[in-house]
């Protein structure tokens, strides 16, 4: 079904070419440069679809459009450094792009780096998929991000469904989607997420956590890392990032389709995208 | 002139209105011997204080204008640069900072950090600018420097270490505790110009101890000699010092003095510490930027013998003409030497170079990297680069961000209107984001910047300074149109009835474009239009851009191609073409999707967290959107992009929101399409003004 979308994609792309060599023969002239600029100036929800149905991340989860549920708890794994947040940014341009609102929690990072993050991985997208209207694009979009940020001691799940309320309760902004960046997954991290999960299954929100693992620790026997251990039941997707040679691997250590019948899934270390092999 | 650069001080004084920086700076002057009388800000001789000359800087709590004062203490030169604080004076702020190389964070002991001493902060911050703290006003009641010191960790981020403790507080204070070379000093005299050394008084000893170990052991991660020193307990004051100054210069540790300027007590410490901990030139990393590289950033030596690059950051209307400051950063800018004034281009050669000595001023023959000095004679505007020829660099950007909103004023009367234009060529030449014209349509004079509070100030310096009191209109925002699609034309103009016949005609597109306001191409081949018309064409075209026809704002990011067109051999000329291109644009534009543009701001609210709902609910309403909220402890930054149109009286509605407690700070970020609604409205405002003309 995964590579059913992708197919698609690729004869959505060569029809496009077919359609111009025909419309030459067709007036039995050449197509002047006119033309072809008109071909391929795409309707701009077309674009934003196509990027959406390109991205590898589609080969992440399952049928739906949305990897998680709603209500449902992603968290994506890995050292320091390998680039959890920059899949978190992914996972929320793509919900960006579908018009759905995404609230970006960084507990390590201020809102200036956050917003970096952004701009960086949406201009590879763009350039990757040699989109023409990129600031059109990232115009459109914006609106549907929200960055918070708090100091990593102060956060907690009150204090943030009382922020969530600020938003909601004078309609500024209603999230889908939030994402958690840099929450220490420590022996007291149970009770918070617990609740949390009580908050997300309420509202149907899809969370997703980066989660911070260490080379010394040895993962449980189903391959968990010990900081998920004690709550991997609260989670339904849990990818994990895994370096090897030059390469680093997106491993799915529990829900979502990466290594089940197709080809794997990495994270491309120049560009910080998702693509498969 | 003596040349020893590492006893050349630049510094800046930044604080809150009201936090003393004013008497502060009398005091060094004083002690410096720089003047010879104290006169107190509201004093009873009526005289003020000797840095205070703007009135309107008291009351709006900004520094507007940037000057320089030179004093002398311990065989250090001090420059001492007062830093304008309002993020409406982008360029301003940006100019002066980079002149100074350290600076003195007043606060007030009772007040602690307030809103103003946020932002100074900030922008010291921004600039990289080291700098230590003076915690004034110890003598009065609800004096409390070590709360302060805690407020400077919390809200600010500075890991602030005491550098002494106050000898009895509010009315009882008496004098310092030097915790680096633990010893107490007093300050007799009427003036407190006699220092008195002696040891620390027993009931303090414990708590001065105590203090100095948290120094050493903030100081001792910036030196391992210290580190070992003080595990073997022999840590010298000069150890000591060397390791604060290296926490200091990489802005990572601020030490704090404390003391009451006002009853002369702890200034002369404080200027040991200018000398002993803040930075001297050839200790900052200064860079300018290569024009010819993208603006690539270059780094400066601080070699007298390097080609030179200075920048001129303050002009003054002297007895002799045009005074301009002026900071060597690479190089050595000398008498009768020919310079290159990098916006312009063009040559200059430097008449009289002097120094601010004492009262006087006394002339020098050259001014070495590092060194601050002033030229006469020089026609130049502030913020202008010399550099020596055949070589290229400048000090600040040449992108001069265009206006964003403006102001129609009146002169009240005849005089008015003399002063008014002596004012306006002055700060156009100081400023050069501040602009002014006189309006074709209603024959008004008027007036543009980067913000309302940017407007206002000129007009109150206009009043105060220059006796030129003005009525102001309603602030307009600059709009501007453009298109969204290409869009052919063909466009023939023919007039044959009476006189000579008219023809041309002018086809090809319009379509937007990204890079410059205005691109022409000539595309036209086979001669259908004659070469000699090619430049009328252009000519209209750019004509036709000052007004759209959708608003008649100014067209920007076009691009028109032409490719073909007709000619007659009698009946076409210039004004033929010119007539051609005018219907052929009018046709274009019309097809293009014409839009409106509006100036976007960037706005940062600081706000404690309680009202953090309330002012992203105000943001909310004025159209704005919220790109994200920082919690900070107590305080939290909402950050937003809002249209320039609604934050008219913001800060009012900021403040009875938020019980006086947030402030904000907005900038310019970009022209955005007006949404649909929007720009009925506008429409509709327009043609009912043209309905109340007519």
């Amino acid at each position: 079904m995964l590579h059913k979308g992708k197919k698609s994609v690729a004869s959505c792309q060569s029809s496009v070419v077919r359609c111009s060599g025909k419309l030459a023969t067709d007036n039995g002239q050449l197509a002047t440069d006119n033309t072809v600029i008109y071909l391929k100036e795409r309707n701009f929800n077309m674009l934003k679809k196509e990027l959406i149905f390109r991205n590898p991340l589609r080969l992440m989860g399952h049928d739906t459009e949305d990897i998680l549920l709603p209500g449902g708890f992603g968290a994506v794994l890995a050292r320091a450094g390998l680039g959890k947040t920059a899949i978190l940014v992914q996972l929320a341009l793509d919900s960006l792009l579908r018009s759905k609102n995404v609230l970006h929690i960084s507990l390590a990072d201020p809102v200036k780096k956050v917003c970096l993050w952004y701009e960086e991985v949406f201009r590879n997208i763009a350039n990757q998929y040699d989109v023409r209207q990129i600031d059109q694009l990232w115009e459109a979009i914006l609106p549907y991000r929200l960055i918070m940020t708090f100091n990593v001691d102060s956060f907690s799940v009150p204090k943030l469904e009382e922020r969530l309320a600020d938003l909601t309760e004078q309609d500024i902004f209603m999230p889908q989607m939030i994402l958690i960046d840099g929450l220490p997954f420590d022996e007291s991290v149970r009770g918070p997420l617990t609740d949390f999960k009580a908050l997300a299954e309420n509202h149907g929100l899809h969370v997703w956590f980066t989660v911070k693992t260490h080379r010394h620790e040895t993962p449980g026997p189903d391959g968990m890392p010990t900081q998920l251990l004690n709550v991997k039941d609260l989670f339904e997707v849990v990818f994990q990032l895994r370096p090897e040679e030059k390469n680093i691997h997106i491993d799915a250590l529990k829900g979502g389709a990466p290594n089940s019948d197709h080809s794997p899934l990495f994270l491309d270390p120049s560009t910080m995208l998702i693509r498969n092999a | 002139m003596k040349s020893d650069i590492q006893k050349v001080r630049n510094i800046g004084i930044s604080a809150h209105i009201d936090s003393g920086k004013t008497t502060i700076t009398e005091r060094v002057l004083y002690y410096t011997k720089r003047i010879h009388a104290i006169h107190d800000v509201k004093g009873k001789d009526g005289v003020g204080a000797t840095m205070d000359s703007m009135e309107l800087e008291k009351e709006r709590g900004i520094t507007i204008a940037s000057a320089a004062t030179f004093c002398q203490w311990q065989g250090h030169d001090i420059n001492i640069i007062d830093t304008p604080g309002h993020v409406d004076f982008t360029i301003e702020v940006e100019r002066s900072l980079r002149v100074l190389d350290g600076a003195v964070l007043v606060l007030c002991a009772v007040g602690g950090v307030q809103s103003q001493s946020v932002t100074v902060d900030q922008q010291m911050k921004r600039y990289k600018v080291p700098c230590i703290a003076f915690i004034n006003k110890c003598d009065r009641s609800g004096a409390n420097p070590s709360r302060v010191i805690g407020q400077l960790k919390e809200k600010l981020g500075h890991n602030a270490v005491a550098m002494q403790i106050p000898i009895g507080l509010e009315a009882d204070l008496e004098g310092v505790a030097d915790l680096a070379a633990m010893k107490a000093i007093y300050f007799d005299g009427d003036k407190g110009e006699d220092i008195r050394i002696e040891e620390i008084p027993e009931e303090l000893l414990p708590e001065a101890l105590e203090k100095r170990e948290e120094l050493i052991d903030a100081a001792s991660m910036f030196s391992d000699e210290l580190m070992e020193a003080a595990l073997e307990e022999a840590v010298t004051e000069e150890l000591l010092i060397s390791a604060i100054r290296k926490g200091t210069l990489t802005r990572e540790l601020t030490p704090v003095f404390m003391g009451s300027a006002y009853k002369n007590k702890g200034v002369q410490p404080l200027l040991d510490g200018v000398t002993r901990l803040l930075p001297c030139p050839s200790d900052v990393e200064n860079r300018a930027l290569d024009p010819e590289n993208d603006e690539a950033e270059v780094i400066l030596t601080a070699n007298p013998e390097d080609p030179m690059v200075a920048l001129a950051f303050k002009l003054e209307d002297g007895q002799y003409g045009q005074l301009t400051y002026i900071r060597v950063y690479q190089g050595t800018l000398s008498k009768g030497a020919t310079v290159i004034n990098a916006r312009t281009r063009k040559k200059v050669r430097i008449g009289r170079v002097a120094r601010m000595h004492a009262s006087q001023m006394e002339e020098i023959d050259n001014i070495p990297a590092g060194y601050i000095g002033a030229l006469f004679g020089i026609d130049c505007a502030s913020g202008d680069t010399f550099v020596s020829p055949r070589t290229n660099l400048t000090m600040t950007s040449m992108y001069v961000p265009e206006p964003v909103i403006s102001l129609a004023i009146v002169p009240k009367d005849n005089k008015a209107e003399i002063n008014m234009s002596k004012a306006l060529t002055r700060f156009t030449k100081e400023d050069p984001t501040f602009k002014t014209y006189v309006s074709e349509e209603t024959g008004d004079t008027v007036i543009s910047g980067m913000g309302e509070l940017h407007l206002e100030v000129y007009v109150e310096r206009m009043r105060r300074e220059y006796d030129a009191p003005v009525t102001t209109g309603m602030p307009r925002v600059a709009y501007r149109e453009t298109i969204t699609k290409r869009a052919e034309f063909n466009y023939t103009h023919k007039k044959q009835t009476g006189g000579a016949g008219q023809f041309g005609r002018v086809a090809g597109y319009i379509e937007p474009c990204t890079e410059g306001d205005f691109t022409f191409e000539n595309k036209v081949t086979g001669g259908s239009i004659p070469t000699q018309f090619i430049p009328a064409c252009e000519k209209s075209f750019k004509g036709c851009l000052k007004k759209g026809s959708k608003m008649e704002f100014p067209v920007t990011g076009v691009k028109i191609v032409i490719n073909d067109g007709a000619s007659h051999a009698v009946d076409s000329s210039e004004m033929a073409f010119k007539a051609a291109a005018r219907g052929a644009f009018r046709e274009g534009y019309a097809k293009a999707g014409p839009v409106i543009h509006e100036p976007i701001m960037k706005v940062v609210v600081e706000t404690p967290t309680e009202f953090q709902g309330s002012v992203m609910g105000s943001l909310n309403q004025r159209r704005g959107m919220i790109v994200g909220s920082q919690d900070e402890g107590p305080m939290c930054v909402i950050e937003a992009q809002v249209p320039l149109s609604e934050m008219f009286g913001y800060s009012t509605v900021l403040r009875s929101l938020t019980q006086g407690k947030a402030q904000f700070t907005m900038e310019f970020s970009g022209y955005k399409q007006v949404p649909k609604t929007v720009e009925e409205e506008l429409i509709r405002k327009a043609a009912e003004e043209k309905k109340n003309v007519a």
